[in-house]
């Protein structure tokens, strides 16, 4: 299957009778289970050769074409996205980076078979602290002796395969970057001394099973060494950005289908003797979430493409985007939760689903790198940071280069292209908020520039991230209609708290007009539209 | 490719070090003469994130992009010193 097809495969998610509609969805999450049809449903598509780059057999060639291809699965559940198969991309990026040529084969057809494999950095102790990471890999003979617990581990309990972070120097050591390796654990069932440990249930994202692996002195041999002993950490931080990228990409698109969802409620709902789409407030949150949604594609897009265009500063894109498209995403989706009403606690009926996006966002925008930490990744870079010249291509839809994982760093440079992209078009208020955010940065104390920082110092992250949101719309294609630009960035100096409502609505009610176009004729409300199979009441 | 604020020109990996000492005196709140050249920098109460800072530091100062990894490479100030100076004469 050529990969076009999942929106028809997936079909109209409100008819009651579809087996990966809204209703059999909301069931299975209320159940505690992934949606059986669903992954069925990838399978058949097979979702796995997404995460297969095209030179091993797969489908994978561009970040931001694969965030668009899983938009459809998104839209409608979150849990099945990345329970069926995203932390098999995440796992996997880790081999195709540091990998032999023999691994990424292997690893390219056990995927290509439709096996899962785990990603196993999580120990419930140390958080996202993976310098703290403490299950241990022993060298002996021809291979390591693994002792350890790894938790929250999605598919822990049926993935094939994992990939597993350890530590492999001496623990006794003083901490330092080179403590950590990746092992490419294949066949879990056939190896000595590894167990299975019971799943974590979850309050968002309910579906995906969460459970651990247990490593009692556990041997593996050595072809399971993923690059160098004691490069885990750098390959790790390398294969982060081009996973926060896609995260942050594919949660647009609950934000995506809930927007649909909320807004055909608002078609059909009477109120005071008129529908709920002629109530001001009703209709300047739907146009609101609208632009939200463009804004957080917008970023999320451009950190994509700069992984293939600007490797060495992308790090700081996709830790941005991964901190801010999933917070805007959230806010939105807490907005249009209002204008549901009642039904927007409600467990059951057309809409419940929209409370379930609710509580899958807050899980992806935690898992995988919490906001803080994605912050942290920020803010060291910030005092000095340069605006340099960006290319076009950043923006538009035309072919990238192949992405090259070699070429991604751990810490990017000053040079700053996505904000020298914006100093070419940002208007006076912006060039201001550039002018400060970059003179405040340049002031804060060296104990102001990591894990000691206030949280105003952490706020530096944020209006940086806007900034960037910023330059990402404003240079987009879609800013060749002056309507957008200026419902955009009234969005954005709103939203990030710096300027407040202008008096006119004319913008926002073009945004409302294109979005009420597009829902009546079978287009999606993203950046860039797609049909969907979806009808209003 | 970026403009380093002095000149590199006769500079000495006791120099490098000594400007290193100062950086990590600053951040520690400690005077500089507490700080060991010779042991590994996570003794010095350093974290991961202050190293991302640190390498911030070096290319203001001294042109260099460089990444944690170099830290983790030659994890004592001294070795750091006589890393950063060979990468700086070249």
């Amino acid at each position: 299957m050529n990969g076009d097809a999942l929106e028809e495969l997936l079909g109209d998610p409100y008819d009651g009778s579809n087996p990966t509609g809204h209703a059999a969805i909301v069931a299975a999450d209320d159940a505690g289970e992934p949606c059986a049809a669903g992954e069925a449903v990838l399978d058949a598509w097979q979702a796995n050769a997404e995460y297969v780059p095209a030179e091993l057999g797969g489908r994978l060639t561009a970040v931001d074409e694969l965030v668009r291809r899983l938009r459809p699965v998104f839209r409608r559940d979150a849990g099945l996205g990345l329970g069926h198969g995203l932390t098999t991309l995440m796992a996997s990026l880790n081999v195709w980076a540091a990998g032999t040529a023999e691994q990424r084969k292997h690893l390219a057809g056990r995927l290509l078979a439709g096996e899962r494999v785990s990603v196993a950095y999580h120990e419930l102790e140390h958080g996202n602290d993976l310098t703290r990471n403490a299950l241990r890999a022993e060298r002996r003979g021809n291979g390591f002796v693994l002792d350890g617990t790894k938790r929250v581990i999605n598919n822990a309990g049926r993935a094939r395969a994992a990939v597993v972070f350890a530590r492999t120097a001496d623990p006794a050591a003083a901490p330092g970057g080179r403590d950590h390796s990746l092992l490419f654990v294949d066949d879990l069932d056939r190896v000595p001394g590894l167990t299975r440990l019971p799943r974590l249930r979850t309050s968002g994202l309910a579906g995906c099973l969460l459970a651990g692996f247990g490593f009692d002195g556990a041997v593996v041999g050595e072809d399971a060494l993923v690059g160098a002993v004691g490069t885990g950490a750098e390959t790790a931080l390398r294969s982060f950005q081009v996973s926060r990228c896609v995260t942050a990409g594919v949660g647009t698109s609950l934000l995506e289908g809930a927007l649909f969802g909320v807004y055909r409620f608002a078609t059909e709902r009477v109120l005071y003797g008129r529908p709920v789409t002629a109530i001001p407030h009703a209709r300047s949150v739907l146009a609101g979430a609208f632009i939200d949604l463009q804004v957080a594609q917008a970023l999320a897009r451009v950190a994509a493409r700069a992984l293939h265009l600007y490797p060495s500063v992308a790090g700081r894109y996709a830790a941005a985007a991964k901190y801010l498209a999933p917070k805007i995403t959230e806010n939105a989706l807490a907005d249009l939760a209002v204008v549901l009403g009642a039904r927007g606690y409600l467990r059951e009926g057309e809409y419940a689903f929209v409370g379930k996006h609710l509580r899958d966002i807050a899980g992806l925008s935690i898992g995988h790198a919490g906001g803080v930490s994605c912050q942290l990744t920020v803010l060291p870079d910030l005092p000095g940071v340069r605006p340099t010249g960006a290319e076009g291509a950043l923006f538009d839809d035309s072919p990238l280069p192949e992405l090259d994982l070699g070429e991604l760093r751990v810490r990017a440079g000053r040079a700053d292209p996505l904000l020298g992209a914006l100093e070419g078009v940002a208007d006076d208020e912006l060039r201001a908020e550039l002018a400060s955010v970059r003179a405040d940065a340049a002031a804060l104390p060296v104990t102001e520039r990591g894990v000691t920082a206030s949280h105003r110092s952490l706020a530096l992250t944020e209006r940086y991230a806007w900034l960037l949101a910023a330059s990402a719309c404003l240079n987009s294609p879609r800013a060749a209609d002056p309507q957008w630009t200026d419902a955009v960035l009234e969005r954005i100096g709103l939203r990030s708290g710096r300027t407040t409502e202008r008096t006119s609505t004319a913008a926002l009610d073009a945004a409302y007009q294109d979005m009420a176009d597009r829902a009546a004729t079978g287009r999606s409300f993203d950046l860039d539209p797609e049909p969907v199979l979806r009808a209003l009441a | 490719m970026n403009s380093p604020d002095s000149t590199t020109v006769d500079v000495t990996p006791a120099d490098v070090a000594a400007w290193l000492v100062e950086r990590i005196a600053e951040y520690r709140e400690a005077p500089a003469a507490e700080i060991d050249t010779t042991v590994p920098l996570a003794e010095l109460g350093l974290d991961s994130v202050y190293v991302l800072s640190l390498c911030g530091d070096v290319e203001d100062k001294w042109g260099l992009v460089v990444e944690p990894t170099v830290a983790w490479d030659h994890p004592t100030i001294d070795a750091l010193a006589v890393h950063l100076h060979g990468e700086i004469a070249s």
